[in-house]
């Protein structure tokens, strides 16, 4: 008998106690903001999305080996001796064309592994948050400076010498066994059947 | 051709003993008699076969209990998961130790801090790393409190909401959102940090970070005693909280229970305190253990305090470690990273840390190159929530949302 008074008692005494609390916080400020009007200003180093700047970019590949997710697709071609391509904002000499920088942003976990390896600074998190896409393939950010035109003439470039290169290797190695069946008793250094 | 790939017995667990199925048969065949089985059961009396599927907002995550009612009593749970599964130990069979950590904070979102600590600790013993620096030691354990005090917020306000009162679960996140405001000017993001890595930091604290977070904890002492009297004091939310979920000592730890979910029970075990890692043993501060003041001892109650007396605790701690910090102030904390992280063929190493949800472990095995052989977790809230069907046997639907809340699970821990 005296426990179900009690409880109703100490029911609406602690209930009143929560509602005194509940009270002073309406004389508070708000602490909720009007997004989109009102937004938060993000500290310096915030993770937002990745922004690769490539014209210092020397295609190192260090970004894509640290990614551990794999999401950060690089292609370059290796500049003739006379080509001059200048140097970096850090001075580091640039010897590649970066023909293809891709970022899978739809793969990438922002865990800032990538720009933490980049010796040119030239890939950075923005603090850009709001970067929703209506189809999967805007989702592919393209950071390489070069049109398709080029990169494709860069690329065939590269295969013609590496093809050249071949045909020189094989033509030289032709001549030898060329020029020791038909010249002079071959010497040995070995006897044969040894 | 598929005979010989169920050859093994597997064992489908039942009150009275097991009962063993044969796996020679195919699994479609399986699966039909298992039903069977549980049809039969259910279609006795009243009995009932409900889902209380992946989706849905109080089970914390994507978690699909298969409840078997008697009305609204609840007469068996069966937890059924894997909807969160996402292959962490495949991945970090195939990437090098350091990019492994950003995998460990997603394991359990919610305190990413101390995942990360967990595994930098185990490869920190792998390669046989002892000596840190004071400053890198003193921010990895404000890090992680300030982790367990955001955590264990969500906790207590997710269980107000369970419980029905919504004010709480907002004045919670309000004081998260503080905290998650520091560790994003400390870091670079609000909730997955790669932070702690392994042999040290991945950045430089910034100048007045400290300043700030004592500021926090000047804020927030004062609101913890406002939530206590908004909730935790309330009589009706006492009175409901008190019979519903007990969990006696010896069934938590048969089935392997840490953290909150066993102190609330009344056993003391705190990693923290009895297999001290990192400075812990350099700090003054209180294990909290269930007592049973209002009711049956391991209540879902008993838990809930144990995580607002955790609180404060933590908060203790991190006054502590505030003042250790401001002694070391000028160090490196990436000075003790390694270059290269290959451990020796066949080393292997077994670390458990003491993150907000109980006890966290990862075995780690090498073999002699860049990638790890074996990454293994040992997730606390798997355990913790294979006690479900026990303590919710007799209750009803409302009870059983309470004690999943009670139990605080996070889906990602349990499926990795």
């Amino acid at each position: 008998m005296v426990t179900y008074f009690s409880n109703i008692y100490r029911g609406m005494v602690t209930i009143l106690i929560g509602m005194s609390q509940t009270w002073k916080a309406l004389f508070r400020p708000a602490v909720t903001l009007h997004y989109p009007t009102e937004r938060w200003e993000l500290p310096t180093n915030a993770r937002g999305i990745l922004f690769n700047n490539a014209d210092d970019c020397i295609g190192c590949y260090k970004c894509a080996r640290a990614c551990p997710v794999n999401c950060i697709y690089i292609d370059t071609v290796k500049a003739l001796p006379e080509e001059d391509l200048g140097k970096a904002s850090m001075g580091n000499p640039i010897r590649q064309h970066l023909i293809r920088f891709d970022i899978d942003m739809f793969k990438c976990c922002f865990c800032d592994d990538c720009t933490l390896v980049c010796p040119t600074e030239c890939l950075y998190m923005t603090d850009e948050y709001e970067n929703a896409v209506f189809s999967r393939d805007n989702g592919i950010y393209h950071f390489s400076k070069y049109s398709p035109e080029e990169a494709l003439a860069l690329k065939t470039r590269e295969v013609e010498q590496e093809m050249q290169k071949a045909k020189v290797k094989e033509a030289a190695l032709a001549a030898k066994k060329a020029a020791a069946a038909g010249g002079e008793a071959p010497r040995r250094e070995r006897p044969v059947g040894a | 051709m598929f005979g010989n790939m169920f050859k093994k017995k597997r064992y489908l667990f039942e009150d009275e003993g097991v009962m063993v199925v044969d796996m020679d048969q195919t699994a479609g065949r399986y699966y039909d008699e298992a039903m069977k089985k549980l049809e039969i059961e259910s279609y006795q009396g009243d009995e009932m076969v409900v889902n209380m599927g992946p989706q849905h907002p109080s089970t914390h995550g994507v978690l699909r209990l298969e409840l078997v009612l008697d009305g609204e009593v609840v007469k068996k749970t069966t937890p059924h998961i894997g909807y969160l599964h996402r292959n962490f130990e495949k991945h970090a069979e195939n990437i090098p130790y350091n990019e492994v950590i950003p995998f460990c904070d997603r394991i359990d979102y919610i305190s990413s801090m101390n995942q990360g600590m967990g595994y930098a600790l185990a490869v920190e013993k792998l390669i046989g790393l002892t000596e840190l620096p004071e400053k890198v030691e003193y921010m990895r354990v404000l890090c992680c409190e300030l982790n367990r005090i955001a955590s264990h917020l969500i906790a207590i306000g997710t269980f107000g909401l369970d419980v029905g009162a919504i004010t709480p679960f907002l004045w919670a996140f309000r004081d998260r959102e503080q905290i998650l405001d520091l560790l994003e000017w400390l870091t670079g993001a609000r909730m997955l940090y790669n932070y702690i890595w392994v042999g040290g930091l991945a950045r430089e604290v910034p100048d007045g970070w400290d300043a700030k977070v004592r500021e926090f904890v000047d804020y927030f002492e004062p609101k913890m005693t406002e939530f206590n009297k908004l909730l935790t004091n309330n009589h009706i939310f006492i009175k409901r909280t008190v019979d519903v979920g007990v969990l006696p000592e010896d069934v938590a730890v048969s089935y392997g229970c840490t953290g909150p979910v066993l102190r609330g029970s009344g056993v003391k075990w705190d990693l923290r305190k009895d297999e001290p890692y990192s400075y812990y043993d350099k700090f003054e501060f209180d294990v909290p253990v269930g007592e049973g003041k209002f009711g049956p001892l391991g209540s879902v109650l008993d838990r809930y305090l144990v995580r607002i007396e955790e609180i404060n605790q933590s908060v203790r701690i991190i006054r502590q470690a505030l003042d250790g910090l401001q002694q070391h102030k000028g160090q490196d904390v990436r000075s003790a990273i390694p270059r290269r992280i290959r451990p020796a063929d066949g080393a292997e190493a077994y670390v458990r840390s003491e993150t907000p949800r109980g006890e966290l472990g990862y075995l780690i095995r090498s073999d002699g190159t860049d990638v790890p052989s074996r990454v293994k977790a040992r997730s606390p809230c798997f355990s913790n929530i294979s006690v479900i069907d026990d303590i919710s046997r007799g209750g009803m639907i409302a009870d059983l949302v309470i004690i999943i809340g009670s139990l605080d699970i996070v889906l990602g821990c349990i499926d990795r």
